[in-house]
């Protein structure tokens, strides 16, 4: 009997129970609300269900040296980590975004790219702030790739420039993109009138088959050759496309675009939400990350606006005027932040569809963060 | 404009391409006098050495280039260009024996080494000087004049002006690899310098892509469509023939005549839509066709 209550008692100490700290439960918490908003507020399902059930994951309390944490060498966990942590995940979703993308918005109306370029001084802009709170400008340079809008391109940039903070900007980028519509409106709202809401812009024109291919190539020897270091990026990216618009790699398009990309988005939400154990990750730190994660994307969404009213200032041609609720677009949350500017534009005018003209500035942004990180990498890498 | 777009992009292969040549060269360090602690070569001699260093991301063949130590005579030693063993790896060194005989072996200089003279590496033209390093007239014996790596990330060296211990085939730096991080933390404490250049560039990338797609796409599609529009757009003389007619005529009738007006003149059916295209049908005669003009053979 003895020997019973002894084992009992030995068992008890590697439950759940035993080596519970309230960090566990806080992350166990924060993990539910993130399921619970992308079932009930279908915010970002594909990203916040693995990432909300990752957290609760890696923060079930356990007795250390079992071998099954994420951070413990040889577990399975750790070795679907090494995804992450390495850098191969984002440049496989970076193919499958490729083969998704249809570049033709961008194509037809080439101006629309600088909105995307415009719209990347939110990375900048949180880098100088995070200087400014005492980080490393490698650690400011991670946390600013928050304001790109783009997940894959935040875990990548930060595993290579400050992987300890790769968890928290990590959960910061997606939580953001799944808040797009939160955050954007109110700073779409504030910096626009309605005379300008109510631009109407010309149909795009039809871009040919011609168009589309010659895009991802020019595309990719441009900014490849200008940042190398966003080559894994840059290169799946476009090289997806090139999939997609040749026509003659469909099935290689639909398996990166489809099987492909929803495998690896599975595990990198899954080993993302692991790896933000209570210890880790509770911390001023990421909490400040979080706060400057916020400011990144109202700079980013300020930015896009406010270079959309400055480009029309130089558009004689009202016809050609550009409405500026298309340029929150320019952070690359594909397709959330172009669905804004349709809602927006379309409650203020239901006649007036934007999500075409805002796609354009949507697939700049994502080349534009993808070069942006290219920059970060090679400066502070 | 095609022809300069392909000049352009041709010249600038030709730059990257020659981003990684023979000019990624460096000598990294020399030692005129070897003493009793110096490596051995291959027939156990010990020999001054020069070492180089390749500080490019790709591999550089350096044969085919000199190594001398009189600037008057710049193709003093010739090191063999059909040799393999002369492509040096990405930021990797090659030892270069000076035993005076270059006829010992491809990685020896046909020269020796005397403190006071400059040891120059010359490109593979005999005539471009890639790098040199002189040698202090006080160099003591045993001790080696080197190039450190102030920052191996951008690959800055300087000369060290004091003798150093020789470190054959070791890289020479004076501290540990310096990270991005680290370095921007000294240049550039409240991060304005990286992001104004960060930005420069992701505007630059991005507006050479629009630029090339306006140019080879979308203005010659707008200028396809152009005349169309041209036509479309209701000049100031008509805007106000219409507004003086109004002005004049109250009547219903003319409202819809003047509306069907501009409704054709806008919809550009006034006239009929002329291809533009000219047909020269060629008429065959006698004279020409070489059909009419075959013999006809009898069958």
């Amino acid at each position: 009997m003895e020997h019973i209550f002894q084992s009992l008692a030995q068992f008890w100490e590697y439950t759940g129970f035993a080596n519970c700290a309230w960090q566990n439960l806080v992350m166990i918490g924060i993990g539910i609300v993130f399921i619970t908003l992308a079932i009930v507020k279908e915010w970002e399902p594909m990203l916040l269900v693995p990432i909300g059930f990752g957290m609760i994951v890696g923060n079930i309390p356990m007795f250390p040296g079992l071998n099954i944490g994420v951070y413990e060498d040889g577990s399975v966990l750790n070795i679907l980590y090494q995804g992450v942590k390495q850098g191969w995940y984002p440049p496989l979703i970076f193919l499958g975004i490729g083969a998704m993308t249809d570049f033709s918005a961008l194509i037809s109306q080439p101006r629309l790219i600088l909105i995307g370029a415009a719209a990347q001084m939110g990375i900048f802009g949180a880098y100088l702030l995070a200087l400014l709170f005492g980080f490393a400008p490698n650690e400011a340079g991670a946390i600013g790739i928050i304001g790109g809008a783009d997940g894959p391109t935040a875990i990548f940039l930060s595993s290579k420039l400050a992987p300890d903070l790769m968890g928290a900007i990590a959960v910061s980028a997606y939580s953001y993109m799944a808040l797009v519509p939160v955050i954007q409106k109110p700073i779409m709202l504030l910096l626009t009138n309605k005379k300008e809401r109510l631009i109407k812009m010309p149909t795009p024109r039809t871009v040919s088959k011609k168009e589309k291919i010659i895009f991802p190539i020019v595309g990719f020897l441009i900014t490849a050759f200008i940042v190398p270091s966003g080559l894994p990026l840059l290169g799946m990216l476009f090289f997806g496309n090139l999939l997609k618009e040749s026509g003659v790699t469909k099935r290689l398009a639909n398996t990166a675009s489809g099987p492909l990309i929803d495998v690896v988005t599975t595990l990198i939400g899954l080993t993302v939400g692991a790896s933000t154990q209570a210890d880790k990750f509770i911390s001023v730190k990421s909490l400040l990350i979080f706060g400057l994660g916020l400011l990144s994307f109202v700079i980013a969404t300020t930015c896009g606006v406010l270079f959309v009213k400055l480009m029309n200032l130089f558009i004689k041609n009202p016809a050609r005027k550009i409405n500026p609720l298309i340029g929150n677009a320019g952070v690359s949350a594909v397709p959330d932040s172009a669905r804004v500017s349709e809602t927006v534009g379309r409650e203020i005018d239901p006649t007036n569809h934007l999500l075409m003209h805002a796609m354009g500035p949507n697939v700049a942004g994502v080349i534009g963060s993808a070069v942006a990180a290219g920059i970060l990498l090679s400066f502070l890498g | 404009m095609r022809k300069f777009l392909t000049t352009a992009f041709l010249l600038l292969l030709g730059w990257t391409l020659s981003a990684q040549n023979v000019s990624d060269l460096i000598i990294a360090e020399v030692v005129a006098e070897p003493d009793s602690t110096g490596i051995l070569d291959d027939y156990g001699r010990q020999l001054g050495w020069v070492e180089l260093y390749n500080k490019s991301t790709g591999t550089v063949n350096y044969g085919g280039c000199y190594l001398t130590d009189d600037r008057a005579c710049l193709r003093k030693s010739l090191i063999p260009k059909s040799d393999l063993r002369t492509k040096l790896g990405p930021r990797q060194t090659v030892m270069l024996f000076c035993s005076g005989n270059g006829a010992d072996g491809t990685f020896y200089a046909g020269f020796t080494l005397q403190p006071g003279s400059t040891v120059y590496l010359v490109s593979n033209d005999g005539r471009t000087i890639i790098d040199s390093l002189a040698i202090p007239a006080g160099l003591p014996k045993g001790k080696s004049i080197q190039k450190h790596a102030t920052d191996l990330r951008q690959q800055h060296w300087e000369a060290e002006p004091e003798p150093c211990t020789p470190s054959p085939a070791i890289l020479n730096s004076k501290s540990d690899i310096v990270s991005g991080g680290e370095l921007m933390k000294e240049r550039d404490p409240h991060g304005w310098i990286l992001s104004i250049t960060s930005v420069s560039v992701v505007f630059a990338a991005l507006a050479i892509l629009w630029f090339l797609f306006w140019l080879l796409f979308d203005r010659p599609a707008k200028k396809a469509a152009e005349p169309k529009k041209a036509k479309a757009e209701p000049d100031a003389e008509v805007a106000a023939a219409i507004a003086l007619a109004l002005d004049m005529e109250q009547d219903g009738d003319v409202y819809a005549a003047i509306a069907t007006a501009v409704h054709l003149y806008l919809n550009d059916t006034v006239h009929d839509v002329e291809p533009g295209i000219v047909t020269i049908r060629r008429t065959e005669t006698a004279w020409n066709n070489k059909a009419l003009n075959f013999r006809k053979l009898p069958r």
